[in-house]
């Protein structure tokens, strides 16, 4: 196919340029599209760390078996899972008032969201700081180094969405619902939605995966 | 927490001391001094002139595409000059370095580098000609052109276009400042594990190697980002899929590449970062590490990256070509599937970077035929350059010299690649010069088509074009250079010579790599009529003035605007109908720019925050490097709150008024000599 | 293209540039003047490569030539300027890679059955015939080799001896980083890994002096990492060993914590030793795997002169 097996040229009724409205590009749809992207080089970063996870697990037996009882405390987990997925729920929820226009429901939603995802940093920071107490560190051996850097990674994330709400709120509270405000609380609804899949697979893959181990 | 170091540490300067300047190396001190001069010549212009604000204003501030391409491309080919001086010390070096009688300088048992010192360069050489020379005359190429081909105002998200920039920049110069503070890593570009863990490599050189690595990696998948998210939502309205130009089309399979194999490289360089800071066992080789997960890691980013670089070029190639066989691309379909091919393909190949490591001989093979159907798609492509030339009218201007070189290059590296993808082959020259000499066709083949690229876009970026005699004399020096380093480097792959030798064993390989410095000096004559090129061009740049359309058988949405392009790239989107649309429009005779009205054009406003934040990066980064901790924590914290404050600025954007437009508009003449023909 | 029209035409490529210069009596073209059973295997199939793929090759190369030069702009060809597809090409453009790379490929892993480190098929029936092995472990340091042979409980530092026409067992681990073991004459590259064990296997078949080294970049010490080989005939190589054995020096685990420690090679030192305690080379692999290392100190790649220097100084003393 070339150029000329195109139609030819109707003088008059051909349009040659976008007179009037030039942008037609809608900010939402293009913000929340790199934001997807993004998430895919994040999820990029999580599927190298979980192929290191299971080359290294083959080491896991430099471990006694109390050090692994330890490390994989799937009951403190279950908890933090619960906590996780609260926050998510509560920002869900965050999410259906933003689609209702309602600035009071987002706010509570986001504030809900937020608690609760420090409730879960204060449970991931609790039981880092009993194993570091019982001597488990990351510099063990290469089980526990994977082990603990997908934690803590998970947990960094935690932090910068906790610290995303902050701003959201004030940001919300100065402007209201404009473009930039709502592409940004979408995009946060993604990063957060994420987090709560990224867990799924450390409960399952790190926690259960580490108790059967 | 932090592990236990070789030598002194304190609490305010970290690692820092006077130590680290290497003042008693007469090589250093010299480029230190080549350094002082350049940039005190480069602080007095911009101080005579006057030019601070201007290139504040303009320039180090800008979201301008054009502009930010424009300062990628400089930036390349500024560590483009750096990597051959490597190239040329790394030559001189091995050709002075045979057998055990040949003489010492410098402290050095052979030649006048001592291992340490020859290490750092040609990792250097590696790093740079890689992460940032190629790499960024690549993204600032597109950063360019895609925009315009597929008529868009400008990217996606310009303000993370301007970030990404300066964070490659941040990147390149810690690479620079590791020349005279501190040292560079000294075991090859792409590290060697356990080698890179401390006890082997205690010094801060493999840290300075993977934070710019690391830093650069964040650069350029932004960038990709940008670009994938430009290309999928910008496009102007009629450009469907199977319209897009060719060299679009490598842009969005190359950047897919790099979106998802970049990731796969932070980790790599963030583990062996755990096990140098914190003492962790991802990569040693004792305590439960695993020193082969950093091979894999690596090269799962490392030979998509291959082909990150190489479809670009692809994608200029098969610009050029067409132009100037004064036809359309033979087989446009079987390009955009090749593309894509090999960016499929690409993700399957990693292991034959370590065929050696005593794999099982199934694994071998699978990993061989994989690497072999790369050979398929890249046929293709060869096949469909050539066809068509084929009834066309080939002019052999600049810009199709150097497609026609690259054609050449990709031959004869396309050979020994198959050669390499024989397994049984590589078992015999794995780490060895054949090898070297293979990617060397490769990544020259890139740099042909980046050079072929300049010549033909520069007119449309600057609106005038560059001379054709030193342009063609620095063709030839290039094209002679070539054939005298890399015949004897092919050559002595078949001694089974290896790579990174400080000192050659072996008196029976002297000739070739005496022959290989009369290679490097046709280069360094080819570079002194590279500087001719461009001071001849910038000379005369009024005589060369052009008008849209400088070859007139150019086809794509890019010749449809003024050049030099104005900061809105159209003053109206244009509506697209067919593929080659600018063809198309002089084809049926609606070739016309010209416009009677005009209407206000939003912009993004210029801002100082990216330029703001690659300087902290840099900082961070130093602080690490040196384990300065107070300065990393204080501009990591820095960088959070930019970042925060940033998110709340409101005035982001700006608007171009009708009357501007209008008087830019009306100002430019395409009626110019060799303008576009209706 | 036959193999040896292919070796003829490289020759004849480097001839000139050899007289050119000094005209080499050897050279040194190690890779083509193969004299191991895997390594003339390894040859036959490299030539077979070279030659499939120069069919292809050079006429691609001649018909882009003739396209560029028919269709030269003033030239005299026809001028289709809306032309871009065919079937019938496309068809080609596709088929001739697809089967240039389907027949290589095959090429390709028959080849690497035949001489992968792990039971190679071309060494299958000479294994059958000539009954036991001879085992050699290889102990790599920074940056020396060690060559044990466990059968025999002898040792050689930088010095290999092999007997002609016995298919020889490598086992091969490293004390600190990887390096690459590689014979160029008699055996292609195989990784030596610290805290693993791979494996290698060849055949010599002549006698004979041959270059070994390290292809792998494992630091400063690496470009005098170099070894020699030297084939002998049974009888030769059993009066080696009988010689050797004789030798006062002893390997113990203790010895060879010493013997570890970053040693530049310059002097090439030969260093038999007449007993090797048993297990060596699983205690390196075990006590590595352990977390044992023999760092490099910041002197040494820094300094390295001076350092050697004082390591030349050490030795006299009695250290490593």
């Amino acid at each position: 196919m070339s150029s000329t097996t195109d139609t030819r040229i109707q003088p008059g009724s051909t349009v040659l340029w976008d007179k009037g409205d030039a942008a037609g590009h809608d900010i939402l749809g293009t913000r929340t599209f790199g934001f997807w992207l993004y998430m895919l080089t994040d999820a990029m970063v999580y599927a190298a760390f979980f192929a290191a996870f299971g080359v290294l697990a083959h080491n896991a037996g430099l471990n006694s078996k109390s050090v692994l009882a330890a490390v994989f405390n799937a009951q403190g987990a279950y908890r933090e899972t619960i906590a996780l997925f609260a926050s998510v729920l509560a920002y869900g929820y965050a999410m259906v008032a933003l689609k209702k226009g309602s600035r009071s429901g987002v706010a509570v939603g986001t504030v809900v969201a937020l608690v609760l995802g420090l409730v879960f940093l204060g449970m991931v920071s609790g039981d880092m700081e009993r194993l570091f107490g019982q001597g488990i560190v990351p510099q063990s051996n290469g089980f526990l180094s994977i082990v603990f850097t997908l934690i803590i990674y998970h947990a960094l994330h935690i932090i910068v969405g906790a610290i995303w709400m902050l701003v959201m709120l004030a940001q919300m509270g100065r402007d209201g619902f404009t473009s930039n405000v709502v592409y940004r609380l979408i995009n946060l609804r993604i990063f957060w939605h994420f987090q709560a899949v990224i867990w799924v697979f450390i409960f399952v893959f790190v926690y259960l995966q580490g108790k059967v181990i | 927490m932090f592990v236990h170091l070789q030598g002194p540490w304190n609490p305010v300067w970290g690692r820092l001391s006077l130590q680290a300047i290497p003042y008693h190396n007469p090589i250093l001190v010299g480029t230190f001094l080549f350094a002082v001069v350049i940039a005190l010549a480069a602080v007095g212009a911009v101080l005579y002139f006057r030019a601070g604000p201007y290139l504040w204003r303009e320039w180090l501030t800008t979201v301008d595409h054009k502009k930010i391409g424009v300062m990628y491309c400089l930036l390349g080919l500024v560590m483009l000059f750096r990597g051959f001086a490597d190239a040329l010390m790394i030559r001189t070096q091995q050709a002075i370095a045979v057998g055990p009688h040949s003489p010492g300088y410098l402290g050095a048992l052979h030649g006048y580098l001592t291992p340490f010192h020859i290490g750092q360069v040609y990792t250097a050489h590696g790093l740079i000609m890689v992460v940032f020379a190629a790499t960024p005359l690549l993204v600032g190429i597109m950063n360019i052109i895609v925009p315009l081909q597929i008529g868009a105002r400008d990217m996606a998200y310009p303000y993370l276009n301007a970030l990404g920039f300066w964070l490659t920049a941040a990147a390149a110069g810690l690479v620079m400042l590791s020349l005279f503070v501190g040292n560079f890593a000294h075991g090859g570009w792409y590290g060697f594990l356990p080698y890179f863990e401390l006890p082997y490599s205690p010094g801060v050189g493999v840290d300075y190697w993977m934070w710019a690595f690391q830093l650069s990696a964040v650069g350029t998948t932004l960038g990709s980002i940008n670009l994938i998210a430009t290309i999928v939502k910008m496009r102007a309205p009629g450009m469907t899929w199977m319209r897009m130009p060719i060299f679009t089309w490598a842009s969005l399979s190359t950047n897919l590449i790099a979106l998802t194999s970049f990731p796969v490289l932070m980790v790599s360089l963030a583990l062996l970062g755990l096990d140098r800071y914190f003492g962790t066992h991802f990569y040693t080789a004792g305590n439960g590490g695993n020193l082969m997960l950093y091979n894999d890691l690596f090269w799962v980013w490392g030979h998509p990256e291959v082909y990150f670089l190489i479809l670009p070029a692809f994608g200029m190639m098969s610009e050029i070509i067409p132009t100037f066989s004064e036809k359309t691309l033979f087989g446009y379909t079987t390009m955009v599937v090749a593309s894509f091919a090999i960016g499929g393909v690409s993700w399957g190949v990693w292991l034959h970077h370590f065929f050696t490591m005593a794999a099982e001989p199934s694994v071998n093979s699978f990993y061989s035929v994989t690497t072999m159907l790369v050979g398929i798609p890249t046929g293709v492509k060869v096949f469909n350059w050539i066809f068509t030339m084929y009834r066309g009218r080939v002019r052999f201007e600049l810009p199709m010299m150097w497609a026609v070189l690259a054609l050449f290059l990709l031959l004869v590296g396309g050979m020994s690649g198959m050669m390499n993808a024989f397994a049984a082959n590589d078992y015999m020259w794995h780490n060895g010069v054949f090898v070297v000499a293979h990617f060397h066709m490769m990544v020259l083949l890139i740099a042909a088509s980046i050079f072929g690229a300049v010549e033909y876009w520069f007119p449309k970026i600057f609106g005038f074009k560059l001379e054709q005699r030193w342009g063609k004399w620095f063709f030839w020096f290039m094209v002679l250079g070539t054939a005298w380093v890399f015949v004897p480097m092919f050559i002595l792959g078949f001694t089974g010579m290896t790579r990174r030798l400080d000192y050659v064993p072996y008196t029976q390989w002297a000739p070739y790599l005496r022959v290989m410095l009369v290679g490097m000096a046709f280069y360094v004559i080819a570079l002194v009529f590279f500087f001719a090129h461009l001071y001849v061009s910038l000379r005369d740049r009024v005589k060369n003035r052009v008008g849209a359309d400088p070859w007139g058988t150019s086809r794509n949405l890019e010749w449809m605007t003024h050049s030099p392009v104005p900061a809105y790239n159209f003053a109206y989107i244009p509506h697209v109908h067919a593929r080659d649309e600018w063809a198309w429009r002089k084809e049926n005779g609606v070739a016309s720019l010209a416009n009677e009205s005009f209407e206000d054009i939003h912009m993004p406003r210029n801002t100082g925050v990216p330029v703001l934040l690659g300087a902290l990066s840099f900082v961070l980064c130093f602080g690490l490097i040196w384990r300065i901790w107070w300065l990393s924590a204080a501009s990591l914290a820095l960088v959070v709150l930019v970042i925060i404050v940033r998110s709340f600025a409101r005035n982001t954007d700006e608007v171009i008024t009708a009357k501007t437009v209008a008087g830019v508009e009306g100002a430019v003449d395409d009626a110019l000599p060799s303008a576009a023909r209706g | 293209m036959s193999k040896r029209g292919i070796k003829g035409a490289i020759k004849a490529l480097c001839a000139p540039l050899l007289l050119m210069l000094n005209g080499c009596s050897k050279s040194g073209l190690y890779l083509l003047e193969p004299e191991g059973t895997i390594s003339r295997v390894t040859h036959h199939y490299f030539n077979l490569d070279v030659g499939i793929m120069l069919l292809i090759i050079i006429p691609t190369a001649l018909l882009s030539v003739w396209a560029m030069w028919r269709y030269r702009k003033g030239g005299g060809g026809s001028y289709r300027p809306d032309w871009s597809h065919s079937w019938f090409i496309e068809a080609v453009v596709w088929g001739i890679p697809l089967i240039t790379v389907g027949v290589l490929s095959y090429l390709s892993v028959k080849a690497i059955y035949k001489v992968n480190p792990y039971n190679p098929g071309a060494l299958a029936h000479q294994e059958a015939a000539a009954g036991k092995p001879l085992e050699v472990d290889v102990i790599v340091t920074d940056w020396r080799w060690l060559f044990i042979y466990p059968g025999q409980r002898i040792a050689s530092v930088n010095h290999l001896v092999l007997p002609v026409g016995v298919p020889v067992h490598f086992r091969l681990t490293s004390t600190s980083v990887v390096n690459d073991f590689i014979i160029p004459q008699l055996v292609g590259m195989i990784d030596v890994i610290p805290g693993m064990r791979t494996k290698q296997t060849l055949e010599a078949s002549k006698t004979g002096h041959y270059v070994g080294f390290s292809a792998d970049y494992s630091g400063a010490g690496l470009s005098w990492m170099n070894f020699e080989t030297q084939t002998v005939t049974k009888a030769k190589f059993a009066q080696w060993v009988k010689k050797t054995q004789a030798a006062p020096h002893n390997m113990t685990d203790a010895a060879f914590n010493l013997f570890a420690k970053p040693y530049i090679s310059i002097d090439h030192r030969p260093m038999v030793f007449g007993h090797v305690q048993s297990g060596l080379f699983d205690y390196v692999v075990h006590e590595v795997m352990s977390g044992k290392v023999w760092p490099t100190p910041t002197a040494m790649t820094e300094n390295m002169v001076k350092y050697m220097n004082k390591q030349q100084a050490n030795v006299k003393a009695g250290d490593y």
